[in-house]
């Protein structure tokens, strides 16, 4: 915790449902260690994120404070503030944060405080993530815990060890916010008790730190949105529909998607169904009867791969090797056999494609 | 705004669709969760119903999710009703625009009046409105309504419209009490069709089955009238598993005879495509496994569960009067509900992780749970 | 205030009805588009006279019975949605139950029209009058009147909806009405003639909020924390500004009709050099000049006020009436249990109202007429006693004492209520 105040928040920044449990079981133990330490605490689920959605970006976060009127302040507030640390449990949410409508993508880091450290949960280079990650105006610290995402879902729990190895990191990187041994002696009271304690240790060494400067980073193109006053807004509460042929361009979707479709278009049959049951409108038709990606709006729900019917046509591929959301049809246009070398590259930066699940 | 040429073919009722229409009036840029299969069905149901169609929907996901100020997926005029109103909204607003154009105060024309709602507000609480606006024949109104088997822009706790036994959050299956949703789901489309003769059509659907379902809404809104087509999908927050299994999914509650894909024009009762070829035994359904064992909300299921869970669905096959839609039984029914007051079963059960949500209540080592990057 | 020059009388015809056939005769004369109506008393007999009216062809609309009052509610906001002029109505725990459909019909901004035909709230089940039903809806965005007369009935629907529908309002107005004294018994009432009805209430228009496939909008998608806030406040800017429609409204109707009423928010009786003044709304005012005049012909220096528009509520008038006055009994036909001096919301609202006067009159709260009892010439004349009692004695705060109960003011058994006292 910085020196200057008494107050310090863990921001636990998520796929919502998939890790919903997963940031509330890290949030809430990292409060309940820090009362071993004499301190006060408490979470926040962003209130704005709920109903939570499948993929859809959420936060949670740990107020630790010293004393109860520095708690007081942030625990009235949606998102608080003298953010220490946002912990990020897909690297892939480095690409910024879009969890609602209208209010555009937020960058990963934009809440971090002077010197705070951004943890990424991520088997990613530094120099990958900063790809992604905008500068800030101040130092921070890049910290990376060796991993895979842990998904899991609304009623079934991925006890993959995440949890307490995100704790232990935690602890690492905020120079002992909360330290090891109270994280140790807490986990004390959970199941297998030995167990926890050796992933919040595994946590707590392998964690690498990278301090990063002022500027340097990806360009920061966010500018907050400007709210309309009372007098601005229409009466009876209406908003223009959208216009026939254009879509919804106050949310965007991608930053949801975690893998995206591509395309083999040499081997597409123009059968349609990738059209037909996409649920968020995604596949634009092409004048030769493929079907483009809008990847702008496609949260990479993964229904085309599973449901087209060519073997290897359409892959769900990890979307952190992606440089940019343009359709990439016209590439193939232009030029298939280049296309084809882009998509294999693609697929083999990613480390294969997701597997299919088969058909029943 | 210039509306432009409606190209939904125009067929005769009982021609099917060939080609799918390509204009979407519900657009990309929902807040839907991934794999959400309500926001195809309103695709679906938008895409061919064309732009003279106003559309009001009831609280839940596909309100909120869909329309948060100031931003709008809607290409139809839409506008938001109560949680228990689909069938007052859809009332008032054609009645509003019939006397408007007998008046002449506005052009006299076709419009399409939708009013879709959800189990939780169609199947529950608005039950009686769907009642009334299916009794009323003066009307041209369609109620959809998206059955994604609980009331889940709430995250999730049980509707009437819940399967026996499915974990919800008012229903969880704890360890004293395998299994808490006690009531067996409610086959709300056969008993509006049973309770009024007046309506002229009704459909059961799935979102598994697109084009199917898009003549089932193109028929309804063809024939005119109080019509009423209802669609199953799947929800993959909610039944917990991988979004990208959600198509196929809808389409194995149709293989396992969950789902029956039915229609009724004028007091005609029509089979469609799968169910059409169960009904005639030239294709078996599938064992009701296959369908439960993909789902996290099923997680805690005995064998004994799945048996129970798959003689209620044969008996809808074997012993209703009108199969997979009706139930006057020919012989009574024999088996009893299980009661599941047993406590979980360790098997069964998984590693249970405290939560700090409340919702890590544990569950079984079953396949495409979570995430596509599990 | 309103009274301006007023032309020849239009032509009108004199008719022996009830306070709901005289609405219904409104909404002929107004060609109301869309009504829905579900059974409760009292209210319903206006939803027997118009749908008895469509089905004699004396009238063009759309009449649904509906299969609640949730549902007659909704249907009404959904028409009005649509672009049709549209009616409800109900009765006490009727109107509750539509309750949460009321509430979204004044956030859509929705100029539905109501009859609410007062009645005690069940349990137990009671059919008289208490004005606690419409009062339920009194923050939420509606315009809420009280009519004293039949005549007065059909000339506030009239007014209900210019001013509803007037664009620098945009609100749901609901006309109560005394059960029984009103619903149930016939006056004599001008009825208008249609064109000089068009002539006072242009058609209705919702512009670009209309629901049509030529309008394409979405109608009240989901707000979060960051705009809710400025949506009410265009809610209370419609509802500030009412108060300048709802005087403009008033002299048109004079300009129109060639009578109405000389204040468009109060009802002031012999207030000129009143000492004293008695206070209440609806019907009671028809006994409360009766028992003015009594005690003017007595020598005594009393007038009666009584308040018409409750919402948008007539502060400056109750202020510039009321300040110089000795006395003011408030006459409450509800309850608020538990509220200030045990009064009724009347009462709460005078008080408040005057709070901002340096030279405030005593004012005596009473509850009178629950459940439809009576309210006679007698009990005004008692109230009036206890109101130049306590002036006299100068008791700042008095207990509210209920008028025509059986039983004394406080519980002897209970020692507390005693204490607490009343006025002896």
């Amino acid at each position: 915790m910085s020196d200057e105040t008494s107050v310090g928040a863990v921001d636990v920044t998520y796929r919502g449902i998939f890790q919903k449990n997963l940031a509330g079981v890290i949030t809430k133990e990292l409060v309940k260690a820090a009362r071993r330490e004499d301190k006060v605490g408490g979470t926040v689920q962003r209130y704005g994120d709920s109903p939570e959605r499948n993929g859809i970006p959420a936060k949670q976060f740990a107020v630790i404070a010293d004393d109860m009127d520095s708690l007081r302040v942030e625990m009235t507030k949606y998102e608080p503030e003298n953010v220490v640390v946002v912990c990020v449990m897909d690297d892939t949410l480095t690409k910024g944060v879009e969890s609602w409508a209208w209010y555009g993508v937020r960058p990963i880091n934009v809440n971090l405080a002077p010197g705070g450290t951004l943890l990424v949960v991520s088997h990613r280079s530094p120099e990958e993530l900063l790809h992604w990650i905008p500068r800030r105006t101040y130092d921070w610290t890049l910290a990376i815990l060796p991993g895979e995402p842990s998904f899991g879902g609304l009623w079934v729990y991925n006890d993959d060890g995440t949890d307490y190895r995100t704790m232990g990191a935690v602890s690492r990187v905020t120079g002992g916010l909360i330290s090891l041994d109270s994280l140790i002696a807490q986990a004390g009271s959970a199941k297998n008790p030995d167990l926890r304690a050796a992933q919040l240790r595994e946590g707590y060494e392998s964690v690498q730190m990278h301090p990063i400067a002022a500027g340097v980073g990806a360009q920061d193109t966010y500018v907050p949105v400007e709210m309309p006053d009372w007098t601005q807004m229409r009466e009876g509460l209406v908003v223009p529909a959208v216009e026939v042929g254009k879509n919804n361009t106050l949310f965007m979707k991608y930053t949801t998607r975690t893998t995206r479709p591509l395309v083999k278009f040499d081997t597409c049959v123009k059968c349609q169904i990738c059209y037909t049951v996409c649920p968020d409108e995604c596949f634009i038709p092409t004048p030769e009867g493929h079907y483009d990606v809008n990847y702008e709006h496609c949260c990479g729900c993964g229904i085309c791969a599973q449901s087209c019917p060519v073997s290897g046509c359409i892959e769900m591929v990890d979307e952190s090797v992606f440089e940019s959301n343009e359709p990439l049809h016209k590439v193939f246009e232009s030029d298939p056999a280049a296309y084809e070398d882009l998509r294999a590259e693609k697929v083999a930066q990613a480390g294969g494609a997701n597997p299919h699940y088969g058909i029943y | 705004m210039a509306i432009p040429e409606l190209v939904i073919p125009d067929l005769e009722i009982n021609r099917r669709l060939t080609v799918l229409p390509m204009q979407e009036y519900y657009t990309s840029g929902h807040r839907t969760c991934q794999g959400c299969e309500s926001a195809l069905v309103m695709r679906y149901m938008a895409k061919i119903a064309g732009p003279r169609t106003l559309v009001t929907g009831t609280t839940g996901c596909m309100y909120v999710a869909n329309t948060s100020y100031n931003s709008t997926p809607w290409a139809l005029p839409w506008a938001h009703t109560q949680l228990g109103s689909a069938g007052s909204s859809a009332i008032g607003t054609a009645a509003a625009l019939k006397v408007l154009m007998r008046k002449g105060k506005i052009p006299d024309e076709r419009i399409n009046v939708i009013a879709f709602c959800s189990d939780g507000g169609g199947g529950d609480m608005g039950l009686a409105t769907l009642s009334a606006a299916l009794q009323d024949t003066r009307y041209n109104l369609l109620i959809l309504l998206y059955d994604n088997e609980s009331y889940a822009n709430t995250d999730i706790q049980a509707s009437g419209m819940t399967p026996w036994g499915a974990v919800t959050s008012f229903t969880p299956s704890g360890t004293e009490q395998r299994i808490t949703q006690h009531r067996w789901k409610k086959n709300v489309p056969a008993l509006l069709m049973a309770g009024h003769p007046t309506g002229r059509y009704f459909a059961n659907a799935s979102s598994g089955f697109g084009m199917d379902l898009m003549d089932k809404v193109r028929i309804a809104l063809d024939v005119g009238g109080p019509t009423f087509v209802q669609t199953h999908d799947p929800c993959p927050k909610g039944w917990d598993f991988d979004p990208r299994m959600s198509h196929e999914l809808a389409i194995l509650a149709v293989e396992c005879g969950i789902t029956v894909l039915w229609d009724c024009l004028e007091g005609e009762l029509r089979y469609q495509g799968l169910t059409k070829q169960q009904v005639e035994g030239k294709v078996r359904r599938k064992p009701v496994a296959d369908y439960l064992r993909r789902q996290g909300r099923f997680a805690h299921f005995t064998d004994e569960d799945v048996d129970f869970f798959q003689s209620r669905i044969d008996e809808m096959w074997e012993d209703w009067i009108l199969p997979g839609v009706l139930r006057v039984n020919q012989t009574p029914f024999g088996r009893l509900p299980v009661d599941g007051s047993s406590p979980r079963q360790a098997g069964h059960a998984g590693a249970a992780v405290a939560s700090g949500n409340g919702n890590g209540s544990g569950g079984a080592q079953i396949e495409a749970v979570g995430g596509n990057r599990a | 205030m309103t009274t301006t020059q007023e032309t020849a009388p239009a032509p009108e015809r004199e008719e022996i009805i009830t306070g709901c056939d005289a609405v219904a005769q409104a909404l002929r004369l107004l060609d109301v588009d869309v009504l829905a109506g579900y059974p409760i008393r009292p209210y319903d007999s206006v939803m027997t006279a118009v749908s008895k009216m469509i089905a004699d062809g004396q009238m063009d609309a759309e009449f649904i019975v509906a299969e609640s009052e949730h549902s007659q509610f909704e249907i009404g906001k959904h028409a009005s949605l649509v672009g049709a002029r549209a009616f409800i109505g109900s009765s006490g725990v009727g109107w509750m139950y539509g309750m949460e459909a009321l509430v979204v019909t004044a956030s859509l901004r929705l100029p539905v029209v109501a009859l609410v035909g007062n009645r005690a709230l069940d349990d137990p089940g009671a059919f008289g009058v208490e004005h606690n039903d419409a009062m339920m809806v009194r923050d939420t965005g509606w315009l809420l009147y009280w009519v004293e007369s039949a005549q007065e009935a059909l000339d506030t629907t009239l007014l209900a909806y210019r001013v509803a529908e007037d664009k620098r309002v945009m609100l749901p107005c609901a006309l109560s009405m005394d059960g029984a004294f009103l619903t149930h018994s016939q006056h004599m009432v001008r009825v208008p003639v249609a064109d000089t009805v068009s002539a006072f209430v242009p058609p209705y228009e919702l512009g670009d909020r209309r629901f049509h496939p030529d309008n394409p909008v979405s109608i009240a998608p989901q707000f979060n924390e960051d705009w809710v806030m400025e949506a009410r406040r265009q809610s209370d800017a419609g509802m500030r500004r009412a108060r300048a429609v709802i005087a403009e409204a008033t002299a048109d109707f004079h300009r129109v009709f060639g009578r109405g009423p000389a204040d468009p928010f109060v009802d002031s009786y012999r207030m000129e050099d009143a000492e004293y003044v008695l206070m209440g709304m609806g019907t009671v005012g028809m006994v409360g000049k009766v028992a003015v005049d009594r005690m003017r012909a007595a020598g005594k220096k009393v007038g009666f006020l009584r308040v018409k528009w409750f919402r948008p509520f007539p502060q400056p008038e109750l202020r510039a009436l009321l300040r110089g006055v000795k006395g003011v009994g408030v006459v409450d036909r509800d309850y608020s249990f538990g509220s200030n001096s045990h009064g009724g919301v009347l009462y709460t609202e005078v008080a408040a109202a005057l709070y901002p006067e340096p030279r405030r009159p005593v004012l005596v709260p009473f509850i009178a007429g629950l459940g439809g009892r009576e309210v006679s010439v007698d009990n005004l004349l008692e109230m009036e006693e206890t109101v130049e009692r306590a002036t006299a004695d100068g008791v700042a705060d008095l207990t509210c004492q209920w008028i025509g109960v059986r039983g004394p003011d406080s519980d002897p058994r209970d020692v507390a209520a005693t204490a607490e006292g009343g006025v002896r």
